[in-house]
């Protein structure tokens, strides 16, 4: 028995649906690390092997099988019809500052961005890239909102950490910020 | 000065304050708050000329820039050295704003990377999941088959609406009032409530009429001993 052959057809059955460690460890009936280690070397195959042309993606804790981009340029004349709109502007700015501040309540989105949200927000439910986790312990106990998988998925990156960082404003800028702010008295 | 580009295009008061700052190539810390707000009114009004519908916020952040321009242009009579300088509080939300909506390119690339990589739907795997109803062999005769057709007819009979005729009584009062009287002289005293033999609404709506009539056109002598007493009917002159 291969399991790595196992696990491949596994995932080919998924489709986007996709499988997670804790899945793929239950059906092959093994432990989580070893599932990990089966799909470390699946995927290694598929990117060691150029005469493969699917690859294995993780995206957060959901292992899929994707065509590789380089050939694109066939798979996209199949694919056509599946033609789902790139999010607009307004969403990617929402779904940047919940990303990188998250868990976050739609008050504090807003006041980032100086504009209400709360129709983008539930845009964004609905495309389900963002959820309701829970409610934040500040008065009025509002509700605070963190990215999913599929938020991952969307933009092809495995965790959170993953996220291009942040263009923190340059130093002189923060010097110059912090000059404002300080309470520095000299000769104290 | 003309403006080619909409509010519509910007996504809040911050989105267009950057992009009136970066049209006038200014340093975000060096905002001359005076010419800003100039600018940012032109472009609000012009929107109103253009019949569109301004947000609120873009209206609240008008407001903070006048008092902003206002607190600056007024001489402070305090002069207070460790007094903030209006600006900070717009700058580090200018500041903070940019930063996210530098991000949002960098997200527009790698949304189009991840584009580029196709998955497909899972795959049904209906048809191998495991029959749940059992077949039952099939053991039966032509005769079992044709009793039961029978049955069947037999039932199709059963269900079918019985042939009714639906006849409408019709009460008429003056028929009823002699009805009453027969009943009276053969009977010479009856009980009120006697006279409701039958129970629906027509009938008891006629009889009551019917009494009524027969009392009034003096036939009838209506008599109760005590209130809540029975209540008899006698024919007038028959007493």
């Amino acid at each position: 028995m291969n399991m790595i052959a196992a696990l491949e057809g596994l995932l080919f059955l998924s489709g986007d649906k996709g499988l997670t460690c804790n899945e793929i460890a239950e059906i092959l009936e093994i432990n989580i690390e070893e599932a990990e280690k089966l799909a470390h070397e699946l995927s290694n195959e598929y990117q060691e092997k150029p005469r493969r042309g699917i690859q294995l993606e993780k995206y957060g804790n959901t292992y899929k099988l994707v065509t590789k981009s380089q050939y694109n340029v066939f798979y996209e004349k199949l694919v056509q019809l599946e033609e789902s709109k790139p999010l607009t502007t307004a969403a990617l700015e929402v779904l940047a500052i919940i990303a990188y501040n998250q868990p976050i309540t739609r008050n504090q989105v807003d006041e980032i961005r100086g504009v209400s949200s709360s129709h983008m927000i539930r845009k964004l439910l609905a495309k389900e890239l963002i959820y309701e986790a829970g409610r934040s312990e500040l008065p009025g106990r509002p509700i605070i909102y963190k990215t999913t998988d599929k938020f991952l998925d969307t933009f092809g990156i495995k965790s959170l950490d993953e996220l291009p960082p942040l263009k923190l404003i340059d130093d002189e800028e923060i010097d110059e910020n912090d000059l404002f702010k300080s309470k520095y008295v000299e000769n104290e | 000065m003309k403006y080619t580009v909409y509010i519509n295009e910007f996504e809040g008061p911050l989105d267009l304050l950057l992009h009136l700052i970066k049209q006038n190539d200014i340093d975000i810390f060096d905002i001359k708050i005076d010419e800003i707000t100039t600018q940012y009114l032109n472009y609000i009004h012009e929107m109103e000329k253009l019949n569109l519908n301004i947000a609120s916020e873009y209206l609240v952040m008008a407001a903070e820039l006048i008092e902003m321009k206002s607190e600056i242009l007024l001489p402070n009579h305090k002069a207070e050295e460790d007094e903030e300088d209006p600006r900070v509080d717009l700058i580090n939300k200018l500041l903070l704003y940019k930063q996210y909506k530098e991000m949002t390119n960098k997200l527009k690339e790698l949304e189009e990377n991840r584009r580029l990589m196709h998955s497909k739907e899972p795959s049904d795997l209906k048809p191998f999941m495991k029959k749940e109803i059992e077949e039952t062999p099939i053991d039966v005769s032509l005769d079992d088959l044709i009793e039961a057709f029978n049955l069947f007819l037999a039932r199709l009979k059963d269900e079918k609406p019985l042939n009714t005729k639906i006849i409408k009584k019709e009460y008429s009062v003056p028929k009823r009032c002699a009805e009453i009287k027969n009943i009276l002289k053969a009977k010479k005293k009856v009980e009120f409530n006697e006279l409701f033999e039958e129970y629906n609404r027509e009938y008891i709506i006629v009889t009551f009429l019917s009494i009524l009539d027969l009392a009034k056109k003096q036939y009838l002598n209506i008599t109760q001993e005590y209130n809540f007493q029975k209540i008899y009917l006698t024919l007038k002159g028959c007493d």
